[in-house]
């Protein structure tokens, strides 16, 4: 089969996926509502903060900033689709058969799927918290290339995040549940990857090691790209999440490898 | 012949591990023991047998899911596991308990996805796609998310979209289970259609008689992991289903009863088990008789097919 139609079928999932995901008016309603209320009462938090250092600057932020950087970190958290216990689920009631008798690989479907979950989400979530922002906060100087660097950041951020998800679940290969590892590796990309905080206000002796860690590549580097672009934050990100995936990448295809062995020779 | 699936002596174990504090035991269960059949091109086969017997895992090793340990398949001309993409072009498969068709979209959604997973041509999809809604009466619904459709329409559905990319050979898991009677019926006269022309070959597996003597010309038994019948439908219907042999608990000590068509076979104080040779004999008509004759507040009854 061609490039391009084997490149047709992955990009079929994924419209596939998105338009699934727009099928309930009523979900999105209420994730805009959830995110809405998470933006204004850490807006209201950081005005506390702000007044009690008594500084317009945070971690090299303006309060501005740190709520657009919130909007940014909160709507790529909020748009993780639930890669870990759908793959959790394939194994444990055998429907990794229905993928398998397609003439698809079992990750490339997954990514495709949830790259078109997860990009409607997103751009659902950063429209709203961007409306919230733009009321609460009024807007920050964004320049042309400022949005382009930012955007350069997500792919790979995004990619990052469905891999240490999909690891996750194929542990079902091992383990009863993956539950409990997801809430872990969540919770870790919350505390380490800068959500609520920028990397900055971390102690200095933990900023390089955060900074390399590939939970920051997910979510703080494209919100600190939003607020505070720059040709050299964009380098070493580029270089920090490129070093990330082809680590991650490698681990899957290893961990694959080992539970598909395992699939054939007793089932799963 | 066109040989659609050949298999060899086919042998499957898997390894059971089991830890008694630090001790491990390591054990090995047969699941498939030296299967061999071949299903000529076009083919229907029933592929039946009791919970465990290894249908499950055989068909697994025939869509190149799990590897064998021993033994030959060639379905096609692929060996499954080799050649498990290309194969998956030439086959598809309908699990009853298991949906392929997207739950929050209209069944056209996933019939479009299909069609560029299997990579068809648009005029010949379309083509296929109208002869399936219309052969399947899919029209009235194929607008309506997946969700919201009964569970017959949900499985005609199914079973249209494994047909979309024309495949020679057919895996249908339990197509028929939870249907009503006339769903069931419709279902399968749909499936035997499509087997007689285009010629699809069709592996069933369920444990429904009526899905293998409506749908099926030949049924493979298996159990342990054997073979242990292999005959067409009408063989094995004259050779071991020629009579019945219902056994009914009584709520008390049971009157000695001549039933027209009917042996009592064995009686005790409060159970009594009666045979019927006569292949129309409905089991239910003997029970009503029985209530007619006996009380029966509260009564148990057992079926078993017997051979003659």
């Amino acid at each position: 089969m061609t490039i391009m139609k084997s490149a047709n079928r992955y990009l079929w999932i994924g419209y596939t996926a998105a338009r699934s995901n727009l099928a309930y008016g009523g979900e999105v309603i209420y994730r805009c509502s959830f995110l809405t209320i998470i933006l204004y009462i850490f807006l209201r938090l950081w005005n506390v903060v702000y007044a009690a250092t008594g500084s317009d600057r945070v971690g090299g932020l303006t309060l501005p900033q740190m709520v657009w950087y919130l909007v940014v970190t909160e709507a790529i958290y909020l748009s993780a689709p639930r890669v870990a216990s759908e793959v959790d689920e394939d194994v444990r009631t055998g429907r990794l058969a229905v993928h398998l008798i397609r003439p698809l690989s079992y990750v490339g479907g997954h990514l495709s799927r949830a790259m078109g979950d997860r990009v409607v989400r997103f751009a659902i979530n950063l429209t709203v918290g961007a409306v919230l922002a733009m009321i609460l906060v009024g807007p920050i100087p964004i320049s042309a290339a400022g949005i382009v660097m930012f955007f350069a950041t997500l792919p790979a951020a995004f990619l990052l995040d469905f891999l240490g998800m999909f690891l996750i679940g194929l542990c079902a290969f091992w383990l009863e549940s993956t539950s409990g590892l997801a809430l872990l590796y969540t919770r870790t990309v919350m505390m380490f990857g800068g959500m609520f905080l920028p990397l900055a206000i971390y102690p200095a002796v933990l900023q390089p090691i955060l900074k390399v860690l590939p939970f920051a590549s997910m979510l703080s580097a494209p919100g600190v790209m939003f607020v505070n672009p720059s040709f050299l934050l964009l380098k070493e990100s580029i270089v920090i999440q490129g070093a990330a995936v082809t680590v991650f990448l490698l681990v899957v295809a290893i961990v694959q490898f080992l539970a598909m062995r395992r699939l054939f020779s007793n089932g799963g | 012949m066109n040989r659609g699936v050949e298999i060899r002596e086919l042998k499957k174990n898997f390894t059971l591990t089991r830890w008694t504090g630090f001790h491990r035991t390591v054990s090995e269960v047969v699941a498939v023991d030296g299967i061999s059949m071949v299903v000529p091109q076009g083919q229907a086969v029933a592929f039946i047998g009791p919970n465990g017997a290894g249908k499950s895992t055989t068909i697994k090793m025939l869509t190149g899911i799990l590897h064998p340990t021993s033994g030959n398949v060639s379905v096609l001309g692929f060996t499954p596991w080799r050649d498990r993409r290309r194969l998956a072009h030439c086959i598809g498969a309908v699990f009853g308990q298991r949906s392929q068709l997207w739950y929050h979209l209209p069944a056209r959604d996933t019939f479009e996805l299909l069609s560029r997973v299997y990579g068809l041509e648009r005029s010949e999809f379309i083509r296929t796609r109208d002869v399936l809604i219309e052969r399947f009466n899919l029209g009235p619904f194929m607008d309506t998310p997946v969700r919201k459709l009964s569970l017959g329409q949900r499985m005609r559905a199914e079973v249209a979209a494994s047909l979309l990319h024309r495949p020679r050979v057919l895996f249908l898991d339990e197509p028929t289970i939870g249907l009503d009677v006339i769903a069931r019926q419709l279902l399968r006269d749909l499936i035997c259609e499509w087997n007689r022309n285009d010629g699809t070959t069709l592996f069933l597996t369920s444990h429904d008689a009526g899905d293998i003597e409506h749908v099926a010309q030949r049924v493979v038994v298996i159990n342990h992991g054997h073979v242990v019948v292999d005959d067409n439908v009408a063989a094995v219907r004259r050779k071991y289903l020629g009579a019945k042999i219902l056994r009914v608990q009584f709520h008390g000590a049971p009157r000695s009863m001549k039933l027209a068509g009917v042996t009592m076979l064995q009686e005790s104080d409060t159970s009594g088990s009666f045979r019927s040779i006569r292949p129309s004999f409905q089991c239910v008509l003997l029970l009503q008789r029985c209530w007619m004759r006996v009380p029966l507040p509260t009564s148990r009854w057992r079926i078993h097919h017997w051979k003659k």
